[in-house]
């Protein structure tokens, strides 16, 4: 069965620039070399008006990502308290220190396990939650609404709300577990063996919404005439999910993916607020909460900043590596 | 004609925008722990009265968490917009006064009568015979039991740990199946308070936490050691399975709802809880008594942990002095009386004066839990009482007990402990990180 075309993208290509590009189904790289063929080369006026115009823009990136990133660099390579003005320039050592801290590894392994999980299962439940709200129900309008939810209370108020339905002597979790017969004794849902797979969960049921919007939102613009010609090839609904609708998605699910992993991987208020970094909450001292440990109860700021710009690295290395991996997808994306 | 019109306008905008910076008022923060509504309210009250006789002040208060005033007063100070008074610990004060961060409260000292205030508490923060910090109140950690339990399964009060292992032990409940329904013992897992039950343990064992001379940490002698040893003793058997993530108010919600015997960590602010939360029947100190915390193995005294925050007035702060008029208001009997009346057990008078003063004692909590505030005075003054992490006064002269306090590495230390580290070995990582991190600060004697 051939692939549907792209009508999306047919949609924001010009005419005139199909016909210049060879008239393919053609993406926006195609569009982009027409009119760089067919364009004069701007005069000074034009350019320096042109620079003018982005000109605000370009100010607003750099004093407020270029700069913070490019401190956080300089303090990294500081030893700096975090309120006291003393430093001293050390070069590499924070990160010599942290290569060798057994903290650091462990923290960055904590917080590879809570991204994969919550990530995976984030995907899994918002695709599945979008294709059964895309369907036709009654109340389906008021389970829409319902489901988003956990996304719209303040992380403040989840959290709280999902400690004392896990608390091991009053919660109403395990109050069921034991009237159900299901477990013999309560379970320390928020002690150490267990904080890390209800801190997934909690914030699985707090996040996957997001996926399910996203993914809603481009179900709906999928044309009806793609699922009635497979329906005609005689497609069953698995195939039909994998031939019509998981290419649809795929653009969407290659931006939704990403975005999760770099939310899910520099989460602190969910993290923290389970379990703030001690105690229990050690076993869920994920990187950006030992960052912040070392910035402000530690006051080790340049070792805080060089944490931060470990976590800046090693996101710039997955994104280039996820964008390299699905070309396709980012291109459609 | 268009132009004269011009200027006279900017002339009145100007001239409104000179008289409205003029006219600001001096706008004074103030950050407490005292997050209790009631205990709001009441200093709302002294803000409004002190308000009326200072026109060109407004007081702003804001309640903070007690486990999140430490990392929120550094973050302020980090932005460099600290409040312009705090309550803090007294490690703290310490660290803040080393640092040079803090105004001397002589003469607020002045104005309450240096030798009014208790002798008890004037150590929380006084530096180089000065004061940096004066207790907005005081308090103890207490060992709160069932007293009706306790009672029925005719028990002795413990004076060692291993006695009261014992105790906690017959205090457990089971039901036929063999499920604890009632543990004996419930302690919190926050950071902050495994902080506080180390300093205090490590003293009712006889032991120190810091070299006095050199500042080393001496977490792997015996008495810390032994510490340990406790904690894992305690959890494998009279704690429930999760204690390491229960918070603060969890314990009580333990004892009061019959969920645990015992706390070593409740304090008299528990009174309210209990009132609020158990059965009407049982809120009564017939019900919940406090009785005298257990010593070490190595030890034969024991220990408290005061619970007496300093107020801290920051030098940098904008309105450091109107800060300093505000606190002589606070501490003027009337007020204070007011403010302490809110949480009786807990918020016991700093100022000797308050202590026997009539409009003091005529409240009806502090009669009814007397038994509570007793035990309370009975550790100030048998001096076995002593701030966080702070064994002998003379602690406080280290400089760096905020960063112990704030690291984590205690706490670390002990769930390692508990999580099946031998004691010795958890105690060496923790003096390792220690000392690496007391040399990374620059406080290196050794």
């Amino acid at each position: 069965m051939p692939g549907p075309p792209d009508l999306r993208l047919q949609a924001v290509v010009p005419p005139e620039a199909s016909s210049q590009a060879g008239a393919a189904p053609g993406g926006m790289r195609l569009y982009s070399q027409a009119t760089r063929a067919g364009a004069t080369r701007p005069g000074r006026h034009q350019q320096f008006v042109g620079l003018l115009t982005i000109a605000p823009a370009l100010i607003l990136i750099l004093s407020l990502i270029l700069y913070p990133v490019a401190y956080s660099i300089w303090l990294s390579l500081l030893e700096k308290h975090s309120f006291f003005p003393q430093q001293r320039f050390i070069g590499l050592e924070n990160y010599v220190y942290l290569w060798g801290d057994e903290e650091f590894w462990t923290s960055l392994w904590l917080g590879v396990v809570y991204s994969f999980w919550t990530i995976l299962f984030q995907i899994l439940l918002g695709v599945a939650a979008a294709l059964i709200l895309n369907e036709s129900f009654v109340g389906r309008g008021l389970v829409r609404g319902i489901v988003l939810f956990p996304y719209m209370i303040p992380t403040i108020v989840a959290v709280i709300l999902w400690k004392w339905l896990l608390n091991d002597t009053y919660g109403v979790v395990n109050y069921w577990l034991l009237a159900l017969g299901i477990v013999r004794d309560p379970i320390s849902w928020l002690g150490t063996d267990e904080i890390m797979l209800s801190t997934i969960v909690m914030s699985i049921w707090q996040f996957f919404p997001f996926v399910l919007l996203s993914i809603l939102a481009r179900l709906q613009t999928i044309p009806e005439e793609l699922y009635e010609a497979a329906k005609v090839d005689g497609a069953s609904a698995l195939r039909r999910f994998t031939h019509v609708t998981l290419p649809q998605i795929r653009g969407i699910l290659f931006v939704v993916i990403l975005l999760r992993s770099i939310w899910m991987f520099t989460k602190f208020d969910t993290v923290w607020l389970m379990g703030e970094g001690a105690g229990a909450g050690r076993y869920i001292r994920t990187l950006p909460v030992y960052a912040y440990m070392r910035t402000l109860t530690y006051y080790q700021a340049g070792l805080g900043a060089a944490l931060a710009v470990i976590m800046f690295a090693i996101l710039i290395v997955s994104t280039v590596l996820y964008f390299g991996l699905f070309r396709e997808e980012a291109d459609i994306g | 004609m268009r132009r004269g019109a011009g200027i006279a306008f900017l002339a009145i905008v100007l001239t409104w925008a000179t008289w409205a910076w003029g006219g600001e008022k001096k706008e004074v923060r103030i950050w407490h722990t005292e997050t209790e509504p009631q205990s709001v309210a009441a200093f709302q009250q002294i803000i409004n009265d002190f308000e009326k006789l200072h026109a060109d002040i407004t007081v702003k208060q804001e309640a903070l968490a007690w486990g999140d005033l430490e990392a929120k007063l550094t973050a302020a100070l980090a932005a460099g917009a600290p409040p312009d008074a705090s309550h803090g610990q007294a490690v703290t004060c310490a660290s803040f006064y080393a640092k040079g961060l803090l105004r001397d409260q002589e003469d607020i000292a002045a104005a309450i009568g240096r030798d009014n205030i208790w002798e008890a508490v004037r150590r929380q923060c006084l530096h180089d015979g000065k004061y940096y910090g004066i207790p907005h109140s005081a308090a103890t950690s207490l060992l709160i039991y069932r007293k009706d339990v306790f009672r029925q399964k005719g028990l002795k009060p413990p004076e060692t740990w291993d006695e009261f292992i014992k105790v906690a032990e017959a205090m457990m409940e089971r039901d036929a199946s063999g499920r604890v329904t009632r543990y004996g013992l419930s302690l919190p897992g926050v950071g902050l308070f495994i902080n506080i039950a180390v300093g205090e343990l490590t003293k009712a064992n006889g032991g120190r936490l810091f070299d006095l001379k050199t500042g080393r940490p001496t977490f792997t002698e015996k008495q810390v050691v032994e510490v340990l040893d406790f904690y894992k003793k305690l959890s494998a058997t009279v704690l429930p399975p999760g204690w390491l993530g229960h918070g603060y108010l969890d314990t009580f919600a333990n004892l009061a709802t019959g969920k645990a015997a015992m706390l070593y960590q409740g304090y008299g602010r528990g009174t309210g809880y209990i009132e609020k939360y158990s059965p009407k029947e049982m809120a009564d100190p017939e019900h919940f008594g406090v009785m005298v915390k257990p010593h070490g193995p190595s030890g034969k005294e024991t220990a408290a942990q005061i619970d007496a925050e300093p107020w801290m007035i920051f030098k940098n702060a904008r309105h450091p002095e109107e800060a300093a008029a505000f606190l002589k208001f606070f501490f003027k009997e009337e007020n204070y009386i007011k403010y302490l009346h809110t949480v009786p057990i807990h918020l016991l008078p700093t100022l000797k004066s308050v202590r026997v003063n009539p409009a003091y004692q005529a409240n009806e909590t502090v009669r009814k839990w007397k038994e509570w505030q007793d035990m309370q005075y009975r550790y100030f003054e048998t001096a076995q009482a002593k701030p966080t992490l702070i064994v002998e006064w003379d602690d406080l002269r280290l400089p760096f007990g905020l960063e112990i306090l704030g690291s984590g590495i205690v706490p670390d230390m002990v769930t390692d402990a508990v999580k099946g580290m031998p004691s010795a070995q958890a105690a060496a990582k923790a003096q390792a990180r220690a000392e690496e991190l007391i040399t990374k600060l620059g406080h290196k004697r050794w």
